[in-house]
């Protein structure tokens, strides 16, 4: 049965393995199980993929509730394809470490960047908190 | 009952509706289970008022119940049940059954022990129940309002809410009257052990009268059971019995959907199965006991919910139980009586109907290798071993398909997917209906064409598209499904404010339909000599943009005439052609300025348009719609203009954009107009006699993409005219040759400086200068405009 061709109704994806983009920066991969009409998802064995570089790493976490709102964007995988990556897997400790690692760089430019500007007398908010607003 | 409940435990009472629920919650607080945020406000509105006439405190619950005599009736229950267990089983070791005791596991193991495989229909058993005293109070342990009063057990009647057997059973056992089973024990029972239900499972919760509009479907097994559960006063409740499993679907039946069935035939589980149909009524019976005043509106999350609460109080005290109930599928009907044919022999020696029981035929199943994923491995081993079953039943099941749409080669592969998926369906049939019903229903547009626009150009370009493949390659036509949307009729409500009879005056509400004034702003027109000159000019350059505004939607709606036009009906057509003619007419005037009955002195107001960007594309827009002599005029407006237009264009740079439109219209242009055309935009002096001061403005045109070009097609075409027609020696030719002839020198005069490239060039100058220039100017210019290809 077609539901709803042309559109973007999740009903055909159910009981499919998607990946699911999250507004803050997550990515889910998980069976989606059921939905609704606000796209609140509920993804069944999802995996929570960390992505440093070309290496991730996969944290298991069971049964995801998705409020609709919180997706960014999401997308079917296929399950063939799905080993077909350059991108290399490695444990999860080792992924954190490297977020960790990314995450203290990125935050070291920042401030570089930072304080050029406030030595050159400007100041731009930072885009995090402008977000809430 | 909930309100007896609640009162019990809160002290609170409330004026509830005396549904009888037999609900086994042990504590608010304990209930696992997810709950309505509904029943959460009802629970708080409903704690306010005080149940006067609360029977457990107020009346004669208070006096004549004694829910300690129930309780300790039921704990003897508990130690007279292993033993008619015993007789079935021949199981010797039996505990005390310490149902109400206080330690979960203790409970888990006396649980698997207590239940037998028929112990519905066991008349040793049912007999013992009604000669059974009173049982030994427990200390401590559960929370004895689940064996509130007497009554409330007497009360239960219809359907049960029990996702456990046992527990239900339990429950009967608990029963101080109890009618001799006959042969209709099964339904009875079944009818019996289902408690009227609230639609909330949770203790305490008053039952949500209407659900709001976002919960899903309830699945209804039995549609034409229509008889209300939730009536205030006992009913005997009597489903329709159909041998067969509700199972309309025929398809593999959901988790959820089988984990109603109490019955579990599945390994771990301390609940043996083939149960017989006496869980067809009952899981029947158990659906329609969440049915609530709006069957079909009920959520399967609560459908859900509510076997599991009743298995709460005691799952509550045993996660692991609850677990590996949730755990459960159970084949559809067809294969139900088959798959439990199947273990009768493998069980048929009593003793091996416990825990142990199902083993021979579980490691039978276990043997085939399951394969699992690797997120599945922090599953729980009992977990896993349902995962096992499930697979297994799967392979031995009717398969069908999910609601999968047409997705080629991966069909089968995914189909493959759907068949070992032991999850799948999770989501019902009915569920996905519910959900598409509200998406068609977010769909619905009076007018599909402004409220859709995109999806509807999109698709129309996509028909056509494929009806000209049709054409072309002739081959299998692709049934492309198109999307109905539902179509409403537009209606038009006329908003009356709300009016009281006999009083004074009308209300003030403020609501969407009417909306208060908040502020009230009076519009002040300013005197003239207040505005510094940069107000007047913002004021003018707004004015432009409020006229550009309106002129852009003239021109929307003139755009849409022809779909409007085919959707029209015969009569209405020439009315929709007035209609059009005179927006058109307004779009002019508004170009032009629009000064009726006096001549257009000033291009002033068509520059301030073309000053801004959006007017400018706006114009190549409108261009097409006007009639020759009105573009004309715009195309001269232009002309004259450019060096102006080009230089507050150098921002924008969207002039090129109407040199489609006109050269369009250069195609329709008389020689004499586009004579005058040249000489405008050139600047060339009158008379070609005239000395030639320097030229800026042809130096700005030419520097200009779009001043090039137009240049460029002007001459062009006015050579087009030239030559097709050479024999007429006309006004218009000499004109035109004079021009050219100016035109030639101007060129030849202007430095090689930083030419524009034009979009394009035509391929006759070179012929059209041959005949103004000998050979060597000829070249110049050649090189000049670099009119020949290979120059560049």
């Amino acid at each position: 049965m077609n539901y709803m061709p042309g559109t973007a109704s999740l009903i055909e994806d159910i009981d499919k393995k998607h990946l699911v983009l999250l507004r803050d920066g997550r990515t889910l991969i998980g069976f989606l199980r059921s939905i609704d009409q606000f796209a609140n998802l509920v993804l069944h064995q999802t995996v929570e993929r960390i992505h440093v570089g070309k290496k991730y790493g996969d944290i298991p976490r069971g049964i995801f509730v998705v409020r609709g709102e919180n997706v960014v964007l999401l997308g079917e995988i296929d399950l063939e394809k799905e080993s077909d990556t350059p991108l290399q897997q490695v444990s999860i400790e080792e992924i954190l470490e490297e977020q960790r690692v990314e995450q203290q760089t990125k935050l070291e430019n920042e401030k570089i960047k930072v304080q050029a500007l406030k030595d050159r007398g400007l100041s731009i908010p930072r885009a995090d908190t402008l977000d809430e607003y | 009952m909930l309100g007896k409940l609640r009162g019990r435990k809160n002290g609170i009472f409330t004026k509830s509706h005396n549904e009888d629920i037999t609900l086994i919650g042990k504590s608010l607080e304990d209930c696992p289970l997810d709950e309505d945020e509904d029943a959460f406000q009802g629970l708080g509105e409903e704690d306010e008022e005080i149940d006067q006439f609360n029977d457990d405190t107020f009346g004669s619950g208070a006096v004549d119940d004694d829910w300690q005599e129930a309780h300790e009736r039921l704990a003897e229950l508990e130690e007279k049940l292993p033993a008619a267990v015993n007789e079935q089983t021949g199981n010797g070791e039996r505990d005390e059954m310490d149902l109400l005791g206080d330690h979960e596991e203790n409970l888990a193991e006396s649980l698997s022990k207590m239940v037998i495989e028929n112990e519905l229909e066991d008349p040793a058993i049912m007999r013992a129940v009604q000669t059974r005293p009173v049982l030994q109070p427990q200390p401590g342990g559960l929370n004895s309002s689940i064996w509130d009063g007497s009554e409330v057990l007497r009360r239960i009647r219809g359907p049960l809410l029990a996702q456990e057997m046992p527990t239900v059973s339990v429950l009967e056992y608990a029963l101080p009257q109890r009618p001799p089973q006959g042969p209709e024990d099964d339904r009875d029972l079944s009818e019996r052990a289902l408690p009227r239900r609230s639609t909330s499972p949770i203790i305490g919760s008053p039952p949500v009268r209407a659900v709001p509009i976002g919960t899903p479907p309830k699945q209804m097994a039995v549609p034409s059971y229509n008889q209300q559960i939730l009536c205030p006063k006992p009913v005997h409740v009597r489903p329709p019995m159909p041998p067969r499993y509700p199972a309309p679907y025929g398809e593999r039946m959901s988790p959820n959907q089988l984990c109603n069935v109490p019955n579990s035939s599945l390994l771990g589980h301390p609940f043996p199965p083939s149960v017989p149909p006496v869980l067809s009524p009952l899981q029947r019976a158990q659906l329609l006991g969440g049915a609530q005043l709006q069957p079909g509106r009920m959520s399967p999350s609560q459908f859900a919910r509510v076997p599991g609460f009743v298995g709460s109080p005691l799952a509550a005290m045993n996660p692991k139980l609850l677990q590996g109930r949730v755990g459960q599928m159970l084949p559809p009907a067809p294969s139900f009586r088959a798959f439990f044919s199947a273990p009768p022999p493998a069980t048929p020696p009593p003793p091996q109907q416990h825990p142990p029981g199902p083993g021979p035929l579980v490691q039978n199943l276990r043997s085939q290798a399951p394969m699992f994923r690797a997120d599945t491995t922090h599953l729980h081993p009992q977990h896993r071993r349902l995962l096992h079953q499930r697979q297994q039943q799967n392979r031995n099941q009717h398969r069908n398909l999910n609601g999968a749409g047409d997705r080629g080669s991966h069909r089968n592969s995914h189909q493959d997917h759907l068949r070992k998926d032991p999850y799948a369906n999770l989501m019902l049939q009915r569920e996905k209906d519910w959900v598409s019903k509200i998406q068609m229903m977010q769909l619905q547009s009076t007018d599909p064409y402004l409220d859709d626009f995109y999806y509807q150009n999109y698709f129309e370009k996509l028909e056509k598209l494929s009806a000209a493949e049709e054409i072309q390659g002739d081959g299998p036509k692709k049934e492309r499904t198109k999307l109905i949307t539902p179509q409403v009729a537009k209606l038009e409500h006329a908003y009356k404010p709300v009016q009281f009879e006999g009083s004074l005056g009308k209300l003030t509400v403020s609501s969407v339909n009417n909306p208060r004034k908040m502020i009230d702003a009076v519009v002040t027109s300013r005197s003239e000599d207040d505005e510094t000159r940069e107000k007047q000019v913002r004021d003018k350059r707004r004015k432009t943009l409020v006229i550009i505004e309106k002129t852009y939607s003239l021109l929307l709606d003139v755009e849409d005439y022809e779909r409007r036009y085919l959707l029209s009906l015969e009569e209405d057509r020439p009315a929709l052609m007035d209609e059009r003619k005179h927006k058109i007419c307004s779009m002019y005037d508004n170009l032009r300025g629009k000064l009726p009955g006096q001549e257009r002195p000033s291009d002033d107001h068509f520059v301030q348009i073309m000053c801004i960007r959006k007017g400018k594309r706006m114009v190549a827009r409108i261009l097409p719609f006007l009639s020759t002599e009105q573009a004309a005029d715009i195309l001269m407006t232009t002309a004259r203009n450019l060096p102006f237009l080009i230089k507050k264009d150098a921002q924008d740079e969207v002039l090129p954009c109407l040199l489609s439109p006109f050269s369009h219209l250069l195609y329709h242009l008389p020689s004499v107009t586009v004579t005058s055309l040249l000489q405008q935009l050139m600047n060339l002096p009158q008379s070609a006699a005239a000395p030639a001061p320097s030229n800026p403005h042809l130096t700005t045109v030419l520097q200009n993409k779009f001043g090039l070009s137009l240049l460029l097609l002007v001459l062009s075409r006015g050579e087009d005219l030239q030559s097709s027609d050479p024999a007429a020696e006309s006004m218009e030719n000499n004109q035109w040759m004079q021009v050219m002839f100016m035109a030639t020198r101007e060129l030849l005069r202007i430095p090689q400086a930083a030419l524009a490239k034009p979009v394009s060039i035509p391929t006759n100058l070179v012929s059209l200068f041959s005949r103004y220039v000998d050979r060597q100017k000829l070249n110049l210019l050649e090189t000049k405009l670099q009119l020949v290809q290979g120059i560049r």
